[in-house]
């Protein structure tokens, strides 16, 4: 392991937000602009490399604790890498660098990228930071860092439909984050402690003694509404089709893989730890199938390819949702395969939908518009975005043998183990659903009479196209040898469910 | 190279797949053979009636391309499709409701 490696996935982004600018002053200076760019890929590839020395440690069973200027825990801030985050970080540091390469070009005819890459670096650092702390007000404060760069993100381009957007996913996202600030006060209130690991020990102290306080309840809902509005779970989803629909599409992909992913990872993390999920696993069945049915319903009907994608985004994590509820309701191998089929499809959903952003922004790139009645014809143009563009919606319907079939077929499994026929089959139909607005896209944009007006487009640029091959390459892998990824989530299966490790390494570590 | 309880190979699978897309082709090129495709600019034309339309307006309609999907979800598309209006206070009022929906069923599995 690279020393310091927790703190220097954290440290380093946040740095090179702030150097961004200066080293664009002196790129500029020179006449080499594209240095400016090419560092903040060259910080992303090194994060990643950070973030994959942790791998032999963490996936050997230990949980690695540093703790920052030497205080122990609880009394200190800790930042604990199990199994569960590492893949959460891994998946952050790898989107964020397939996004850099990305924007390299697709982001050129903008102007104020000092700004872009800034912000582009603060989420990195931000959804970092939320995933490797182990104190929870920590967590908020990187949470917010995360979202208000996002707001400004989205609101990059400052036309109209951007700044509304950001607008609306500022307002919506910040009533989030005041209902987690003020769950993190009850906590505190009720406990006295801010490190993750002694809030879960001595939460449960409190369960085994004495009938559970009234304010439990509460916490918990407050949380859980406060992370399902990053990831926009139905009610709460409104934000994010507006926002994915007027981000730039390095932007929306960055989201939709990013993001998304810390919000998941936040919810198991607090709700598994601090209020033990069995409980709470019906819900999360619940509010899983309502969110894949609504969103899949929502797509089916949209114009606009973006907004389409936000729709299936919001649809996918319906399937998460599913799957850990599937998990957290049973038992014995049911649970293994619900938590597993979870995990997978939350690595499969950052590598495909990053993949359909990027093949969206190429289109955005190359004609100027995602609107799909304007439309037809692309696959002579476009040939190889064509191509992965259908790599990746076959791949998010759960075609064989593609990588969504592998994570989809282990969810199904489980909840057919888990004694839950009826909201498997309807998974299964939804799915289908999936293939159907997909292949209404895939007709509309590639198919068809080419209109006049798209006869010269040219196909997207190799800089584009390198990081979306490969993500259709991940699909590809991931499908044909499931085990791979299976093996990828185990770790992080085994760290969900063996909380008192986590408690364990933590307050051993004082 | 099978995982989970089921009988799924992904490899097997996946040369069986391409097997059957390689046949699938040979059978189109065999076939070619016998009948060779003979297309006219008549024949390429889409059908209107006479109509001669242009590329750019021989396009299905993104919104009904699947219709008889809609008419078997009618009461969402209905009741639910037109509550997405993009008003701010009507999305936060939604939060609170999903607020509430969320603190109950979680009250009622903790009891």
């Amino acid at each position: 392991m690279i020393p310091h490696a927790p703190i220097l996935t954290i440290v380093l982004p946040i740095f090179a937000a702030f150097l961004t600018p200066v080293v664009g002053i002196v790129a500029k200076r020179f006449g080499v602009e594209r240095a400016r760019d090419w560092f903040v890929v060259g910080v992303a590839i090194l994060m990643f490399i950070i973030v994959a020395s942790m791998v032999p440690a963490v996936w050997g069973g230990e949980v690695l604790v540093y703790k920052l200027g030497g205080w122990s825990p609880p009394w200190g801030i800790v930042l604990a890498v199990d199994g569960l985050n590492l893949l959460v970080a891994l998946i952050i540091a790898g989107v964020v660098s397939l996004v850099a390469i990305y924007s390299v070009v697709y982001m050129e005819r903008d102007s104020g990228l000092e700004k872009y890459y800034t912000l582009l670096m603060l989420v990195t650092a931000g959804s970092m930071g939320v995933t490797l702390t182990g104190d929870i007000f920590n967590l908020y404060v990187f949470f917010e860092i995360m979202s208000i760069s996002s707001y400004a993100l989205v609101a990059f381009r400052r036309n109209w439909d951007s700044v509304e957007a950001g607008v609306k996913y500022l307002v919506i996202g910040s009533l989030g984050t005041s209902l987690l600030l003020l769950s993190i006060v009850f906590l505190y209130g009720l406990i006295g402690s801010l490190n993750i690991a002694d809030l879960a020990w001595k939460l449960g102290e409190i369960k085994a003694t004495q009938s559970l306080p009234m304010i439990v309840p509460l916490m918990l809902a407050l949380l859980v509404t406060g992370f399902g509005i990053k990831i926009a779970m139905v009610p709460l989803h409104a934000w994010l089709p507006d926002a994915y629909q007027a981000a730039p599409s390095a932007v929306s992909a960055l989201l939709s893989g990013a993001t998304t992913t810390v919000g998941i990872y936040a919810m198991l993390r607090v709700s598994y730890l601090l209020f033990g999920a069995l409980a709470i696993g019906m819900m999360f069945i619940v509010l899983g199938l309502i969110t894949m049915v609504a969103g899949g319903l929502m797509a089916l009907v949209q114009r606009d390819l973006k907004r389409l994608l936000a729709y299936s985004c919001i649809s996918q994590m319906g399937y998460i949702l599913l799957g850990v509820g599937f998990g957290s309701s049973a038992s014995g191998s049911a649970q293994v395969m619900g938590i597993q089929g979870g995990l997978f499809h939350l690595l499969n959903n950052a590598i495909y939908k990053v993949l359909l952003f990027m093949c969206a922004g190429a289109i955005v790139y190359r004609v100027g518009t995602s609107n799909l009645d304007e439309l037809g014809g692309l696959g002579k143009n476009m040939p190889i975005t064509a191509t992965l563009f259908v790599v990746g919606a076959l791949a998010i319907s759960g075609i064989p043998p593609l990588n969504g079939f592998a994570s989809k077929w282990t969810i199904y499994v489980a909840g057919m183990e888990a004694g839950q026929p009826i909201c498997t089959a309807i998974a299964v139909v939804m799915s289908a659903l999936t293939l159907a607005y997909f292949l209404k896209a895939i007709n509309l944009m590639f198919l068809g009479q080419r209109p006049e007006h798209l006869r010269e487009v040219k196909e997207a640029p190799p800089l584009m196209l390198f990081p979306m091959l490969m993500l259709a390459a991940f699909c590809v892998v991931f499908g044909i040898l499931p085990g791979l990824g299976i093996d990828l989530v185990r770790p992080a299966q085994s760290a969900v469910m063996n909380q008192l490790g986590y408690i364990g390494s933590v307050m051993g570590a004082g | 190279m099978e995982f989970g309880p089921g009988i799924w190979g992904p490899i097997v699978a996946t040369v069986v797949m391409l097997l059957g897309v390689a046949i699938a082709y040979l059978l189109l090129l065999a076939s070619r053979k016998y009948i060779t495709p003979k297309p006219s600019l008549e024949k390429l034309r889409t059908y209107a009636c006479g109509e001669v339309l242009k590329p750019d307006e021989v396009h299905v309609d993104s919104e009904q391309f699947y219709s008889p999907i809609r008419r078997v979800f009618r009461p969402f598309y209905r009741y639910v499709q037109p509550r997405h209006t993009g008003i701010l206070t009507t999305y936060l009022l939604w939060v609170v409701v999903g607020f509430i929906i969320i603190l109950i069923a979680i009250m009622v599995a903790l009891r």
